[in-house]
């Protein structure tokens, strides 16, 4: 893997953007003349904001050593990067002055003008050379000079995100050194460290088959528990543990098992309803005046939703396994309409919990489950809306496990969840690649789905990551805007942690606590995202859009009255983006957008989000 | 001998827990004091978190009561460092991951380390998740707390050669909350576990009664007790500590004679 590291941090926003993007390192200037000059206090208190896992540097132009002593043995930074006339004799007098010489580094930066400059960084008796453009001018030098280099080293000098893909590929560098391409007039641009970061993690997909590097990441790659970079996991308590490792050793024993996939079929195909239709748009594609749009009809599914795949696969699979009782949580109520659906058809017993707030702003859903046989159980606890509603469920199964499958929703949760939803889901994208082909004769140019945990996203992506001409973009569910509190968009306003049983990002204050999240949209109604959309995001393999209440809501209508389609407030987000994208785009492209659910369910808060109430 | 081991050097355990910040911080500093001055030998202090998924409904309300105080990770640092004046026994933090891992692992550790705390009790983070905190743990002396439940089985040696500091055993299936009666077999459980480390264990969720205390306590090295405190913190709020002193007392007392 290509080191990153991302220099002149001096705002607590920049160390906000890098604990996201994790780069290995990032650089603190401590030349007073530097415009990115932080004090070492200032350094101090943003060391202190920096994430685990991603090593300061300090940046010096001929300082006394101590000074450079004092920042390293107080540990403000683990490696100095020495940018002036300093020779062995000063390096060496730095290393006695330490504390602990063995856990810190000394990088010592060559200005390459030609081959004397490259000769004295072979050289250098500091652990690794820093071969650079000039100090910070941001103009890329002849990277032929270095191709012959011989020792590991660090690239600087004019790199951006534009650049750095040829520059790994002409020099072989293992560690690139970002500052000017990732500002914006002269102050740190996090949309720029997010393009330079994929542009380098892209490249690594392409060229590093492995890894080069002995980093504490690596060590995690060793034990890929459910792992999608350093996302997933299983942060569970040990009531459970037993439980999840049952359910990942009968699905990984049923899931290639030809009498298993042989009555799922035949469930998706007689039960559900599958394949689900690809719809051409032709007068929305004819009134955006862009890009032809295709609609992936899971609103046609039985019960409503693309949830039916994911669970007649738990169903079964529970079933398979001896358990005799699904729970479930549910959002908008249509993942509990599915499970309570399964269970009836199954003969399983069923019980759902469902936020206090869900089931009053989704009632015909409640109506729908309990009419199936299913028991409803309103969570009062937090914000009553879906977060709670997981947690209630995992309560329940730590209290009840022996007959009991938790039947998850969505591509969150503790491994092996992610990937087991994922699975069922991913039907979505073969088709569509199927139908695409048949319909085109060529792949779509993107692929748009809500996200919320995601399960409808993944499974309408999971086909296309590997084909990099699909553009593949996840719509989040912006509430009133993600400058708001009231919003529930989790890539664009979330950070890294860790909540129900993954690693992944989340929306919480500074201490960790769980942002009481908002959206128009019970099922986007949820502070975290899959771990695999959010090493998705973390790779640039797919983007992650905010789209408003507002932007759903127009997006609703004008489904409606143009297709005479009604799609769920959730897909309507999904729709919502694309109405922006297609008109950006050619006729001869195409984009498909999946409808995950039908709207009926959301009729009611519609009409009252525009002032009218409707009463039978 | 670390602080914690010392609480089971002479005899059983009783280790009483609360949640911080309910209905406030110094509410929970004259409990404490209350609970050390009954014969407590180790006290777990609650880090409130916004979604508890271990906890039943009354050290869930309390989460909640706390946080709406204002209750934040510094503010329980600040607390601890207060209690450290004149609390001797061990202490320890039952939080969720997410609240250590947000204010930065190391970070988080080094402070324990540095204001007297002695372990972490972090109910999501299993052994499968044990690596990413517990080399922290250990390089700041603080032992990270394993939990071992009715459905561990298989799981029981793994986790016990891996135990530093106690092991915390959970008593019954479900959540945290008082129950009338608790089923497990605790002596064989303990049994698997002393055959794979010397390490002391004590027994919790659900425990209320000193009759209960007793018997865990004689099952194993000792009792934890939290929601039957919590509960009647909730019940006589900023006035909680003489009630919570007494009865840390008599349950004190009983596990102490088991």
């Amino acid at each position: 893997m290509t080191r990153m590291k991302f220099c002149g941090i001096s705002r607590s926003e920049d160390v906000a953007a890098v604990n996201e993007l994790h780069p290995d390192y990032i650089g603190f200037v401590f030349w007073p003349k530097s415009k990115r000059f932080v004090a070492p206090a200032r350094a101090r208190s943003l060391k202190a904001q920096l994430a685990q896992g991603i090593t300061a540097v300090g940046v010096f132009v001929d300082a006394p050593v101590r000074e450079v002593a004092a920042l390293l043995n107080e540990s403000v930074i683990d490696i100095a990067q020495l940018h002036g006339n300093e020779d062995d004799a000063y390096i060496q007098e730095l290393r006695q002055a330490l504390s602990a010489p063995d856990a810190k580094s000394i990088v010592k930066a060559y200005v390459v003008k030609g081959p004397a400059d490259i000769e004295a960084a072979r050289q250098t008796s500091a652990d690794m050379p820093l071969l650079d453009a000039g100090l910070g001018g941001g103009s890329a030098f002849d990277w032929t000079l270095i191709q012959e280099f011989d020792r590991p080293y660090m690239l600087a000098g004019g790199l951006e995100a534009g650049n750095v893909a040829e520059a790994l590929s002409r020099t072989g560098a293992t560690c690139v050194d970002t500052s000017s391409g990732i500002e914006t007039d002269g102050v740190k641009d996090a949309t720029k460290m997010c393009a330079f970061a994929t542009a380098v993690r892209t490249w690594d997909e392409a060229n590093r088959t492995t890894h080069t590097t002995n980093t504490k990441k690596e060590l995690n790659m060793t034990n890929p528990r459910g792992r999608f970079g350093v996302h997933g996991g299983q942060y569970m308590p040990e009531t459970l543990m037993n439980a999840v490792i049952e359910l990942e050793e009968a699905y990984d024993r049923f899931k290639d098992d030809p009498e298993f996939k042989r009555e799922l079929a035949t469930l998706f195909d007689e039960y559900a309803g599958r394949p689900s239709k690809l719809y051409f748009a032709e007068r929305t594609t004819r009134d955006l005046g862009g890009a032809k749009i295709y609609l992936k009809r899971e609103d046609l599914n039985h019960t409503g939703a693309h949830k039916i795949n994911n669970v007649l696969g738990q169903a079964l699979l529970a079933k398979k396994m001896g358990k005799t009782r699904l729970i479930a949580e549910t959002g908008a109520g249509q993942h509990g309409v599915a499970t309570a659906t399964a269970a009836a058809l199954m003969d399983m017993e069923c019980v759902v919990f469902m936020g206090k707030v869900d089931c009053e702003r989704q009632a015909l859903n409640v109506y729908k489950m309990r009419l199936l046989g299913a028991e409803v159980v309103p969570v009062t606890t937090g914000t009553a809306t879906l977060k709670d509603a997981v947690s209630a469920a995992m309560r329940e199964w730590t209290s009840r496990i022996a007959d009991t499958h938790y039947c998850l929703g969505s591509v969150m949760g503790p491994h092996p969840f992610p990937t087991i939803v994922r699975d069922f889901q991913a039907v979505i994208s073969a088709e569509i690649r199927d139908q695409m082909l048949e319909r085109e004769g060529k792949l779509p140019d993107a692929v748009l789905a809500c996200v919320g945990g995601g399960s409808n996203a993944i499974g309408s992506f999971y086909h296309f990551i590997n084909e990099p001409s699909v553009q593949l973009i996840g719509c989040e569910a912006a509430g009133r805007g993600i400058d708001t509190f009231e919003t529930a968009a989790t890539i664009a306003t979330g950070r890294l942690g860790i909540f129900h049983g993954m690693k992944s990002y989340f929306c919480q204050d500074e201490y960790g606590q769980i942002a009481p999240v908002y959206s128009i949209s019970a099922g986007l109604d949820y502070p975290g995202i899959g771990p695999e959309h959010a090493w998705l995001h973390d790779i640039g393999r797919a983007t992650y859009v905010p789209v408003t209440d507002e932007e759903a809501v127009q997006a609703f209508e004008y489904l409606s009255r143009l297709e005479g389609i009604i799609p769920a407030i959730e897909s309507a987000h999904a729709l919502a983006y694309a109405l922006k994208l297609a008109p950006t785009m050619r006729p001869d492209q195409s984009i498909v957008v999946t409808l995950s659910g039908r709207g009926d369910k959301d009729c009611v808060s519609v009409a009252r989000y525009r002032g009218e109430e409707l009463s039978e | 001998m670390s602080r914690i081991s010392q609480a089971f050097a002479d005899g059983k355990a009783f280790i009483p827990f609360i949640t911080c910040g309910d209905p406030d911080l110094e509410t929970t500093a004259s409990c404490v004091r209350a609970m050390v001055a009954a014969g407590a030998d180790l006290v777990e202090l609650g880090i409130p978190f916004s979604d508890p998924t271990a906890e039943g409904p009354v050290i869930q309300e309390a989460n909640e009561r706390a946080l709406a105080a204002g209750t934040t990770t510094d503010k329980v640092f600040d607390l601890v460092r207060d209690l450290r004046k004149d609390v001797q026994v061990p202490m320890v933090f039952m939080t969720y991951a997410n609240v250590v891992f947000s204010y930065g692992a190391e970070r988080f550790i080094a402070t324990c380390e540095e204001i007297g705390i002695d372990g972490l009790i972090l109910p999501d983070v299993p052994f499968e998740e044990r690596e990413e905190f517990a080399p922290l743990c250990a390089a700041h002396g603080l032992d990270l707390v394993s939990m071992i439940a009715p459905t561990s089985e298989n799981r029981i040696a793994s986790i016990a050669r891996e135990a530093s500091g106690f092991i915390y055993v959970v008593s019954s299936l479900g959540v945290t909350g008082v129950r009338s009666e608790i089923t497990t077999d605790i002596p064989s459980l303990v049994r698997v576990i002393r055959e794979n480390t010397d390490v002391p264990c004590a027994v919790g969720f659900g425990i209320s009664t000193p009759e209960q205390a007793a018997k865990m306590a004689a099952a194993s090295d000792g009792a934890i007790v939290g929601s039957a405190i919590v509960k009647l913190v909730a019940q006589h709020g900023r006035d909680a500590a003489p009630a919570v002193g007494a009865y840390v007392r008599d349950m004190a007392a009983d596990a102490h004679n088991a």
